[in-house]
């Protein structure tokens, strides 16, 4: 995968059409998740924005203020406007950094995907931040949560500036991440999900802290239709363990369904978390992805 | 302990070579331990990494589930090279399936080439002999490595086509070389050679390849087993079985023909006879299975003449040597005896003899030559030429010192009624003078080891001898009729006329036969001469008579005429015939007798032991094969 050079472009890693047109893209959020601080997100429970909701009766106690005194004059009654409260939505970009990452453009993939996802939330004033996550019991390298166009820059220095290698499995990341992480919003979690850990755990956390989870999985190639045969010793990147295949020609059908049921575990837990999830191949270019499928399925709009 | 294990492999490797001619070879097997141990430590995967186990950990354990066969196909490689070991070492070996041939090291193989397998089953068909041949070609294209076999052929002799050999091309070449002979077929000198044979390897085993039409009985004690395979019999036959003639009148001969038939059903054929090429007769017979006929021809004949039967089947028949006989009448003459003028009761008897001329006339002028019969009371007159000499009161030179005449009265015991000189002689009661004595120890069995035939019998001794030698034939009255009462009685001109029948016998006069297959009939020709005999298909052979004449012992396989010449003028011609009736028959013995038990004939033929090793060895190469694919197969898509 060919990245943009930093010469005429914005960053390496979007070229400047696709940032534009992201630019104008925002993420399409189900469960609006918010915070208490006031943002552009309507927070679906009443408040003091401009935005008109609805009337009630007047009752004793309530700010005289919202009293709609055209209707008063015209009915001799109180009754109160009430408006729509807009709080600041939280989205956290997870980026697994581990060795298995780095196959294949993976982890540029990642990347990338993470900018696209990070400009959408900085260009409609959310808070962003961002978590990579590469060697084991090394704390992530985060970026704290920014927001504004402003902190374009500082997105795009600290994905540029990450680097993949180390062990730490998906699962534990989350964990590491919630560790860090305080707000509600979306939980971008961009990995290829292959760990020998149980996902449910870190996925139930990061329900339990507000996040709707945003799960995308991204595969190489020969990873999605390997290509393999005979006797082989696989090793495993992150590890280094060992393990023997014979006749792997034969297996594929099994890897294959094996692979299958994997998709659809992840794409379970997401979903009765009122996330979603996708799986995608580095093969797949970047603005396929961004404005034909994640559209499709409603990801962005 | 040590030898109780040695038994036991011992008794191991006994069982074991039931099935392999190698099996010693089995101490190979551990090398099965040593392709594992080098399997193993050699075993080197291609290395892949990837990004996680984890998903083809599920899928190891996955399949381990549903496949039990896993463990085995993980080392399919293994699994290939062993049984690819395994295979080598089985090929090595050699087994073979026993499919009841002999497992001897030695196996002579016999082979009948009698006249009767030249048989065929239809018309077109195989002759016996091939079929016994392609049955020796599957014994030797199927010989184990180890065997040896040796190939017999077996006609009225034997002979050995070759010696033990494993070589494959000898046997196959020596094997087309084998012929009909178109004579009886004897196994006694076949079994006499497999038995100096065993003198000098082991023979436990001996195949004979036979279409079953052999004698019965044969004088033999078996020292090695006899496998008798016998080969399916040909088809319906008819055959000449006799030829002969019989002077009728003085220049005429009745000529008889018997043409018999085979077992299988009835045939019919026109029979013909032909005197110096000329058709002089024909007839048909229709004859049921196992029917004889015999036909009467008349000819006339003067001088010498061939004769020809030719038998014309009508259907189909199997045997085509024995539809043709050949005759030769002699020129007629009378029969020339010589008697000396003293005896005169003997040439009394004679002179009422028709067509005999009798020797010395009465003055004692007229001889010839030789003789057709002398009758002498001399011992000088021994050297006279004569067929038939009959001995009167004369004791042979070689039994002088057995036998001594005293004087005395003595009468015959007992005499050999049905022997031609003795034929409707009554001896009882004849007084002899002369009383010839055995000497003391002395048995009949001598007389008999020296070539004698006691055709008569006295208290003390033999009185009437019979010898023959070469074509003369001699007979002995030890006593002198002059000192008896035979010449009054009715026996006497008997036994005279019964001398000339036989001389007129022995010098073919009265009565001709055709000559049999096997040797020409000796001949008296001119002492020391050097003849040419031109057998049936042309082929020229020199002999030389004795220094009495005699031309003898000349082999006459063939069927037709033989031609004796002498500096390129003819000498003779001999017609020779087939005329073996057990040949013609071709009928098959289920069991033969021997001297101490008897051996059956199995219509089975015998599957020859098939080696398996090519077979085995094939295997193992498309193990190998499979196993090259397998190694070969992609890489796999494996990246380096």
């Amino acid at each position: 995968m060919d990245l943009p050079s930093k010469n005429n472009q914005f960053t390496t890693l979007l070229a400047n059409e696709v940032l534009t047109r992201v630019e104008r893209m925002r993420l399409n959020s189900t469960r609006r998740q918010t915070n208490r601080s006031r943002g552009e997100h309507l927070a679906g429970k009443g408040g003091t924005s401009t935005e008109f909701s609805d009337y009630r009766d007047y009752v004793p106690g309530d700010d005289v203020r919202f009293i709609d005194w055209n209707i008063f004059s015209r009915l001799h009654r109180p009754y109160m406007k009430l408006y729509q409260h807009e709080e600041e939505m939280h989205i956290v970009i997870l980026i697994d950094a581990s060795s298995s990452m780095q196959l294949e453009d993976k982890f540029e993939r990642a990347r990338q995907l993470a900018a696209a996802f990070g400009v959408m939330g900085l260009m409609n004033v959310e808070r962003v931040s961002a978590y990579s996550c590469a060697e084991t019991g090394r704390a992530p390298d985060i970026m704290p949560p920014c927001s504004g166009r402003v902190s374009l820059k500082r997105l795009f220095g600290f994905l540029e500036g990450l680097e993949a290698g180390g062990s730490f499995a998906i699962d534990n990341a989350i964990e590491a991440v919630l560790r860090h992480h305080r707000g509600r919003g979306i939980a971008v979690v961009v990995s290829d999900f292959l760990t020998f850990g149980e996902l449910q755990r870190p996925m139930n956390m990061l329900f339990s802290a507000g996040l709707e989870i945003f799960g995308i999985q991204i595969l190489a190639p020969s990873e999605i239709d390997p290509e393999i045969a005979g006797d082989v010793r696989f090793v495993d990147c992150e590890t280094n363990r060992t393990l023997d295949i014979s006749s792997a020609g034969d297996l594929l059908g099994i890897y294959h369904e094996h692979r299958q049921i994997l998709e659809e575990e992840l794409s379970t837990l997401c979903r009765q978390r009122s996330g979603r999830f996708v799986s995608l191949s580095t093969e797949d270019p970047i603005e396929s992805v961004l404005f034909d499928e994640l559209l499709r399925q409603g990801w962005v709009q | 302990m040590t030898e109780y294990l040695a038994g036991l492999w011992s008794n191991f490797m006994g069982w074991m070579s039931h099935w392999f001619v190698a099996p010693i070879l089995i101490t190979l097997l551990p090398l099965i331990a040593v392709l594992v141990l080098f399997y193993f430590l050699k075993l080197k995967r291609p290395r892949k990494e990837i990004s996680s186990l984890a998903l083809w950990r599920q899928v190891i354990n996955d399949q381990r589930v549903n496949s039990p066969f896993q463990r085995f196909k993980r080392n399919l490689l293994l699994l290939l090279q062993l049984l690819l070991l395994l295979f080598l070492i089985l090929a090595a070996m050699q087994p073979f399936y026993s499919g009841g041939a002999e497992r001897a090291q030695y196996l002579p193989v016999l082979i009948d080439c009698s006249a009767s397998m030249a048989a065929i089953d239809k018309p077109g068909g195989q002759t016996r002999l091939e079929v016994a041949k392609e049955h020796v070609k599957e014994l030797i294209d199927n010989m184990l490595t180890d065997q040896r076999l040796a190939l017999i052929a077996v006609s009225s002799t034997a002979q050995r086509v070759t010696d033990f050999t494993d070589n494959k091309r000898i046997l196959h070449d020596a094997l087309d070389q084998i012929e009909i002979v178109n004579v009886p077929s004897k196994f006694d000198d076949a079994l006499r050679m497999t038995q100096a044979l065993a003198r000098t390897v082991s023979i436990e085993t001996v195949i004979v390849l036979t279409d079953g039409n052999v004698p019965p009985q044969i004088d033999f004690e078996l020292p090695f087993e006899l496998n008798i395979q016998k080969l399916p019999i040909g088809g319906s036959n008819l055959a000449i079985t006799a030829f002969n003639a019989r002077r009728s009148k003085e220049n005429r001969w009745d000529v008889f023909v018997r043409v018999e038939n085979s077992q299988h059903e009835q045939l019919s054929a026109a029979v013909q006879l032909k005197q110096n090429g000329a058709v002089e007769g024909d007839d048909t017979v229709v004859l049921d299975p196992g029917q004889s006929q015999r036909l009467v021809f008349q000819v006339d004949s003067a001088g010498t003449s061939a004769l020809e039967a030719i038998l014309i089947p009508d259907q189909f028949d199997s045997l085509a040597s024995d539809n043709v006989a050949y005759a030769d009448l002699p020129m007629a003459r009378d029969l020339t005896v010589y008697s000396h003028l003293e005896m005169g009761a003997f040439r009394h008897a004679l002179a009422a003899q028709s067509e005999v001329a009798l020797f010395p006339d009465d003055d004692g002028s007229r001889s010839v030559s030789s003789y057709d019969l002398l009758i002498t009371d001399r011992t000088e007159d021994a050297e006279l030429d004569a067929i038939v000499t009959l001995n009167v009161g004369v004791i042979p030179p070689d039994l002088q010192q057995m036998i001594s005449v005293e004087t005395g009265l003595v009468e015959v015991v007992d005499w050999n009624r049905s022997a031609p000189l003795l034929q409707h002689v009554q001896l009882l009661g004849v007084q002899i003078a002369d009383e010839p004595k055995k000497g003391e120890g002395v048995t009949d069995q001598q007389f008999e080891q020296l070539g004698y035939e006691i055709l008569a019998y006295g208290r003390a001794g033999p009185l009437i001898l019979k010898k023959r030698v070469g074509q003369k034939l001699s007979f002995y009255l030890l006593f002198h009729t002059d000192r008896s009462t035979m010449p009054y009685r009715v026996g006497f001109p008997i036994l005279v006329t019964n001398a000339v029948q036989i001389a007129l016998r022995e010098s073919a006069l009265s009565e001709v036969r055709a000559h049999s297959t096997g040797t020409l009939p000796d001949r008296m020709l001119t002492p020391d001469e050097t003849y040419s005999v031109i057998a049936p298909d042309g082929s020229k052979r020199e002999f030389q008579s004795n220094s009495s004449g005699l031309l003898s012992g000349i082999a006459a396989p063939q069927i037709g005429r033989y031609r004796i010449e002498e500096g390129g003028k003819r000498v003779a011609n001999i017609g020779i015939s087939l005329l073996a009736a057990s040949e013609s028959s071709l009928e098959y013995v289920d069991e033969i007798q021997f001297k101490e038990l008897s051996v059956a004939a199995s219509e089975t033929m015998i599957k020859s032991n098939q080696p398996l090793w090519p077979t085995l060895a094939l295997i193992a190469f498309c193990l190998l094969l499979v196993e090259w694919w397998y190694f070969q197969r992609r890489p796999g898509g494996v990246s380096a």
